[in-house]
């Protein structure tokens, strides 16, 4: 460059800041060396024309010298010529752009080719369209290039791009954070393109979506395996193009629900979700989530099954369908029980308690025995069976064998072992009662421990006898056991094979006995023979003689005629045994086998050789660590002490025993010490006085009278979203809701709670009858005119009390006349006894509170809010300024008038009558108030309890109509009525499906009022909305309905109804 | 005009006479009870469960004491006859006292199955008679007390009871709703000898008589039976009676599988409640191989 060009070019540069002249001189002399005097003179050239194009580009142009020397290094000379037009392109649409690209390609070119230089470019520029923001984002992917380049191939950059592009149009801050998110994203995963063309189809539909979908696709990588991951995304990739609008939401929780599950189900489960995509969207998602829970309970073949049947449904009905695949329909319940294997006991307990009543012949209660047990009672192992003699603690999950009949049988075995121990007495333990088949030898045992040994409990009082407490309870279990075993598989024959099965697979699980310290050794034999391995069972060779001898005994106790005395007595010889010997390891050589199948008479060992292990003072044998074997699984835990005890505190303990007195004198440090002094296996978690407590308590709330009724028994359960329920609080119930779109029942979805209606004041009462005299005086007429009725003459029958004298004659004429007489010759008084049950069914909903004038200007039909704020506000709105003073007549006062009016007239003709109350707010809630029962007298307080009936909140029709028709099912009458006074279509939060239609409420009320009729009560429905002929024709259209039009006629109109309907 | 050949006997009312004699194993002292109660001609309440053995005891006691008139001579040549009565809803006075009848010249009175008891001796046995209508307690009254009178109103008579007579009631306290209670003053009118299935010791030798089958199998389902009842108030409202036990019995000897022959003579004839089928399916499972 010679110094008059470069005078020319510094004159030139020197009309712009000083900075840009100064990036110039030290670019020039970077790259005057590899581009020659005349190239150089046309670099110069071009960083002033870039200058000149707009006012600010004098940035642009510092920015492109400053990169050059680096890019020359990259490109080399001809490519960079292209670089540079590029870029003088760029900044005649905008400088930032330029400036940007400039900047930014000396980091990116090394990853790009020469040729793809133009393109890069035009990526860039084709972001930018001019306005502020578009420039900015097209500065940003220039910034970013190296991120991009260096891991992502040219292609998938331009997808990339385009994808960024075709965001912008719909939101700038979006493709921005897009952009940043892929370049964050995008090196680390291997699916780009999927990805990309995944995030292509959100752009026309829900392109807020594409965001959240980025974020998610880490998760896809982590959870799905490798192979099946584009078919993930393009099955992904189909649901959004088939309109699916959640699509993060679905990624984030199919893939957690694929982490859940085994990878090699994940072929099975993709292959199927890809089948499901064309009938439903919805149902994909649906049949991911639930597919590991599924696969839990069934195998994948089974699984292909209940695939199908759910396939079948969803042609149907897409609805009834989607619900299948989220196990929300009973059919899916069903299906799936009857596929799987395992034994769930909560399915079984109904079956099982009634069982296990008729077996035990004393009231038992069935439970789980869960984990929640665990923690509440601390003696209740978990998932092994036990029994506190009231109640029966079962395994919660059976699975160890491939079929459900086999899984139900061990069951089966297991509830039988612990209704033995009650059916055969083995908590009848008396410490003085003497055995059938022994000699006693308890006095003597007693009168040579010398010393005080007294127990809480007869059991105690018997454990205390000995020396090593634990090694006399462990034989006693055994030896009971096995009297147990041996009385239920002499008197049950049917259900021998199955448990002489259990006892086998029992006896193969069980530990190597060579490996026990012989006195363990001695205890697990005793185990071994009672679970009928009477060949070649390990002995130590020094010890057959004492094992035959406790064979032997053991034997004796195998006995139909054997008590619970004769185990003690027995327990007795074989611990006088036991303790004898030394608790030491035997070398493996030194054990041989022997049989215990033929029966060598034992002669009875000395007495004084027994006795002898019971001197007073001989604390055990050296206590060299005794440890128990492990206890035999179907067996469970057998704990009489405990036992004796807990029926002692509830008044069982015998006739002799005051009750009250029995309660009193069992204190909580009397059990603490039991449960000290007995060797229970309680938890760390749970020291002795808080288990002690819980059993205080458990006993105590045992001795309440205990509320039971239709639904299901109140078993501690946490509410899973969106799942079905379980009643928590006494009086709660739980009933299933109609889904009238997936055609099926959704499995216990609401709670029923009931609730005593408040108690008011009286006035209320006396004050309507005073009112309504005239009213009441009329109505009065009306229902006494129904007694005559009972008793009505009947003539014209074939046979009675009497010949009907008019009958007779004619019948005498006839056949004076030879005719046929007519053969109805009798009459006879039809005693048509009224025999009537009925419940009305008040609507308690915040509706009820409009003013009755007013009722009729905002139809009290409106939507409830479902968001809990705007409800409350809605509610407000509803009720009123609760403080004000209310001068006005609601609706609810109508209704409790005209109720007034009825109960009175049918206090006259003794119907048995029910009044209920039902309000609530969502299916966790639905409140069902006691005004009245059906068998409760109307008494003062029912009089009162009237006046505090009130609005609340929603009208969850379906669930309180279920519940009033299972009161009334109980009832003892010919005819039942159920009447539902209403003044609106039901309605509540999560009442209709989406909370979109009323369809649902309508439906699911439709559907509780048939299932009254199917329990023979006659449904009919009564409302006050003058809307109500549309959705009552559907709701009871075919059952019986009435819609008043004026609120006010409803007193008038209630009893002349009832009376229409029931005579 | 040829005789026909009859393959069913039919007889009188009052010429039914109990000859063989009925099989029936005493649980407790009801035997002598109601021996002591007829020698004074106290009338006799039978209260338990349907199928609890009352219309076999009455059987066994009208063949016993129709024995031991006899012995004594004082019964006239047509024994001691049994009347039974099952009682129902439509059960009028007039069903037991007689009516008239219609016939071509007039009417013709006939007498009703009370007044014939009454007429001949022997034991009238009303079985469930809460079930009748109310208007029988005025026919029961007077002959249930010491008058031993029965008023025929429609005749405009009053019948002396023959000295052999005994009025013999039962009444299951279990399933009738409050309304059907029988009144005091009927039930005060009675000695009650309260029945109950018999405990399975005795059930099984009368399963075992009563259907031909082995011991093994009576006792198996006297066992059945035991079970069972324990289940009263648990879903059933009644427990199964030694009938049933009996045809279940009678259905084993006939070839049917014991498990089968439970569930068909039972288990579905004890309730309709599904679940409860199945539960006491378990039971006869496991009893039965």
């Amino acid at each position: 460059m010679n110094p008059q060009e470069l005078e020319h070019v510094m004159t030139e540069l020197q009309k712009y800041p000083s900075a840009l002249t100064g990036a110039y001189e030290t670019a020039r002399i970077a790259v005057e060396g590899s581009l020659g005097p005349v190239n150089t003179v046309r670099w110069s050239e071009d960083g002033i024309r870039i200058a000149r194009q707009t006012p600010r580009s004098w940035e642009v142009a510092s920015e492109y010298y400053r990169a050059s020397p680096r890019v020359l290094q990259a490109i080399g000379y001809p490519q960079f010529q292209r670089w540079v037009e590029a870029g003088i392109d760029l900044c005649g649409e905008s400088p930032t752009v330029a400036a940007s690209y400039f900047r930014a390609s000396p980091a990116v070119l090394p990853h790009i080719q020469a040729r793809q230089i133009a393109t890069w470019a035009n990526l860039g520029r084709s972001l930018s369209r001019g306005t502020w923001k578009s420039s900015s984002l097209a500065s940003r992917f220039f910034e970013t290039g190296t991120e991009l380049y260096s891991t992502l191939s040219f292609r998938e950059v331009e997808l990339f791009v385009h994808l960024v592009e075709s965001l912008s149009a719909r939101s700038y801050d979006l493709a921005a954070e897009c952009l940043h998110l892929g370049q964050r994203v995008l090196p680390t995963i291997d699916e780009r393109e999927e990805l990309i063309s995944l995030a292509n189809a959100l752009v026309d539909n829900s392109w807020r979506e594409v965001r959240g979908t980025f974020e998610a696709a880490a998760r896809i990588s982590a959870s799905v395996e490798r192979k099946l991951r584009p078919r993930y995304y393009a099955l992904t990739e189909r649901l959004a193009r088939a309109g699916m609008q959640n699509v993060s939401s679905f990624i984030l929780e199919t893939t957690q629900s694929l982490g859940q599950l085994d990878a090699q189900y994940h072929p099975f489960a993709l292959q199927h979700a890809e089948d499901l995509v064309e009938a439903s969207a919805e149902a994909v998602g649906a049949f991911l989530k639930s597919a590991p829970a599924v696969l839990q309970r069934i195998s994948l073949q089974q699984m292909e099954a209940w695939y199908g049947e759910g396939l079948k449904v969803l042609k149907e009905n897409v609805d009834g369908g989607v619900a299948y695949f989220r196990v929300e329909s009973s059919r899916a319940e069903a299906v799936l029980d009857q596929l799987s294997s395992t034994v769930e006991f909560e399915k079984v307990k109904p079956l099982l308690t009634v069982y296990a009543n008729a077996m035990a012949g004393t009231e038992v209660e069935l439970q789980g025995a869960s984990a929640e047990m665990h923690r509440n009672h601390g003696w209740v192992a978990v998932e092994s069976a036990s029994t506190d003699g009231m109640h029966i603690y079962l395994p919660t999950i059976v699975d160890r064998h491939p079929t459900k009949d086999e899984n139900f049988a061990w069951l089966k075995v297991v509830s039988t072992h612990q209704t033995g121990h009650l059916e055969l007495g083995s908590f009848a333990f008396a410490y003085d009662r003497p055995s059938m088949l022994f000699e006693d030898l308890r006095p003597q045992v007693a009168a040579q421990r010398g010393e005080a040994v007294a127990g809480n409990t007869e059991m105690s009082h018997f454990f205390n006898m000995f020396p090593t407490r634990e090694l006399a309870s462990d034989i006693f279990s055994v030896v009971e056991d096995a009297r147990i075993d041996f009385g239920l598989t002499n008197k049950y024959r049917g259900l021998r094979p199955d448990y002489l099965k259990v006892q086998a697979n029992s006896l193969s699980a069980r530990q190597d006995i060579r490996e026990l310290p012989v006195r363990a050794a001695m205890v697990e034999l005793l185990i071994r023979l009672s679970l009928h391995q009477l060949k070649e069972v390990p002995v130590p060779s020094r010890f057959v003689a004492e094992a035959r001898a406790i064979a032997a005994h053991l034997r004796r106790v195998q006995h139909p005629d054997a008590i619970v005395e004769d185990a003690a007595e027995a327990t007795i010889r074989i611990y006088a045994i036991i303790s004898r010997l030394p608790n030491e390891q035997v070398p493996p050589e030194d054990w041989e086998n022997q049989d215990f199948d033929e029966d060598t008479p034992q002669e009875e060992e000395a007495t004084d050789q027994v006795l002898q292990q019971f001197q007073a003072g001989g604390e055990g044998p050296e206590d060299d660590g005794y440890e128990s074997p492990e206890g035999v699984d179907y067996r469970g835990e057998f704990k009489p002490e405990l036992v004796q005890m807990l029926g002692r505190m509830r008044g069982q303990g015998g006739a002799e025993e005051d009750q009250q007195q029995a309660m009193q004198e069992i204190s909580q440090e009397m059990l603490e010490e039991l449960l000290r002094e007995s060797d229970m296996d309680i938890d760390d978690d749970m020291d002795v006085s808080a288990m002690a407590n819980s059993m205080m308590k458990e006993v105590a709330a045992n001795q309440q009278p205990k509320t039971k009724g239709q639904g299901y028994s109140d078993i501690e359960h946490q509410d899973e979203e969106g799942g079905s329920l379980e009643p928590v609080t006494p009086r709660s119930y739980v009933y299933h809701e109609w889904d009238f779109r997936a055609n099926d029942y959704r499995p216990r979805w609401c709670i029923v709670q009931e609730k005593q209606a408040l108690t008011g004041e009286r006035k209320f009462f006396t004050d309507t009858l005073q009112t309504y005299s005239g009213l009441m005086e009329q109505i009065r007429r009306q229902f006494e005119a129904i007694r005559p009725e009972m008793y009505r003459k009947v003539k014209h029958l074939p046979e009675g009390e009497d010949i009907d004298f008019d009958a007779g004659l004619e019948a005498v004429t006839d056949i004076r006349n030879k005719r046929t007489p007519d053969e109805r010759l009798y009459w006879r008084r039809n005693k048509a006894e009224r025999d009537v049950g009925v419940v009305f069914l008040l609507d308690m909903s915040a509706s009820t509170a409009e003013a009755v004038d007013e009722a009729r200007k905002d139809g009290p039909d409106g939507d409830v809010p479902s968001d809990p704020v705007a409800y409350t506000m809605w509610l407000r709105t509803r009720r009123g300024d609760p403080s004000a003073r209310r001068t006005y007549k609601r609706i609810i006062d109508v209704e409790k008038e005209s109720m007034v009016l009825l109960m009175n007239a049918l206090e006259m003709i003794g119907d048995r009558y029910g009044v209920y109350g039902f309000s609530g707010f969502g299916r966790e809630n639905v409140e069902f108030y006691v005004i009245k029962e059906l068998q409760e007298q109307l008494t003062d307080r029912v009089k009162r309890r009237l006046d505090k009936v009130a609005p609340l909140h929603a009208t969850r029709m379906g669930p309180a109509i279920r519940h009033a028709a299972s009161k009334l099912e109980k009832l003892d009458a010919k005819t039942k009525f159920l009447f539902v006074v209403s003044d609106g279509r039901p309605q509540d939060r999560g009442y209709s499906r989406e909370g979109v239609e009323k369809e649902y409420a309508v439906q699911d009320t439709r559907m509780a009022l048939l299932e009254a009729r199917a329990k023979d009560i006659t449904p009919f429905a009564l409302t006050v909305d003058r809307n109500g002929h549309d959705y009552l024709r559907t709701m009871a259209g075919d059952m019986g309905y009435e819609v008043l039009p004026d609120i006010m006629d409803l007193p008038r109109r209630l009893p002349a109804l009832y009376r229409r309907l029931t005579v | 005009m040829a005789e026909t050949n009859q393959s069913y006997r039919s007889q009188h009312i009052e010429e039914y006479v109990v000859h063989q004699q009925p099989f029936y194993l005493p649980v407790k002292d009801e035997v002598q009870l109601f021996e002591a109660a007829y020698r004074e001609r106290v009338p006799i309440l039978l209260k338990g469960p349907t199928g609890s053995g009352k219309t076999r005891f009455v059987e066994f006691m009208s063949w016993r004491l129709g024995q031991d008139l006899g012995a004594q001579k004082r019964l006239s040549k047509a024994g001691f006859p049994l009347v039974t009565v099952a009682c129902h809803e439509d059960l009028t006075a007039s069903d037991l006292v007689g009516r008239y009848l219609l016939e071509v010249e007039g009417t013709r009175w006939i007498d009703g199955p009370l007044t014939r008891a009454v007429k001949h001796g022997g034991i009238c046995y009303l079985d469930e008679v809460v079930e009748a209508r109310k208007d029988t307690t005025v026919l029961i009254h007077p002959l249930a007390d010491h008058r031993r009178l029965l008023h025929i109103e429609k005749l405009g008579e009053v019948l002396e009871a023959h000295p052999n007579f005994l009025l013999v009631i039962s009444y299951n306290p279990g399933y009738q709703s409050a309304l059907k209670d029988l009144k005091h003053s009927t039930r005060q009118r009675f000695v009650a000898v309260e029945f109950d299935f018999p405990p399975r010791e005795l059930e099984g030798p009368i399963i075992e008589h009563e259907a031909g089958v082995d011991r093994e199998t009576a006792s198996s389902l006297a066992l059945l039976g035991e079970k069972i009842r324990n289940l009263r108030g648990h879903g059933l409202q009644e427990g199964v009676s030694t009938r049933l036990l009996i045809y279940a019995g009678k259905m084993i000897v006939q070839g049917i599988a014991p498990r089968r022959a439970c569930q068909v003579a039972v288990v579905w004839g004890l309730t309709d409640d599904h679940e409860t089928q199945r539960s006491v399916n378990e039971v006869v499972t496991s009893i039965f191989p």
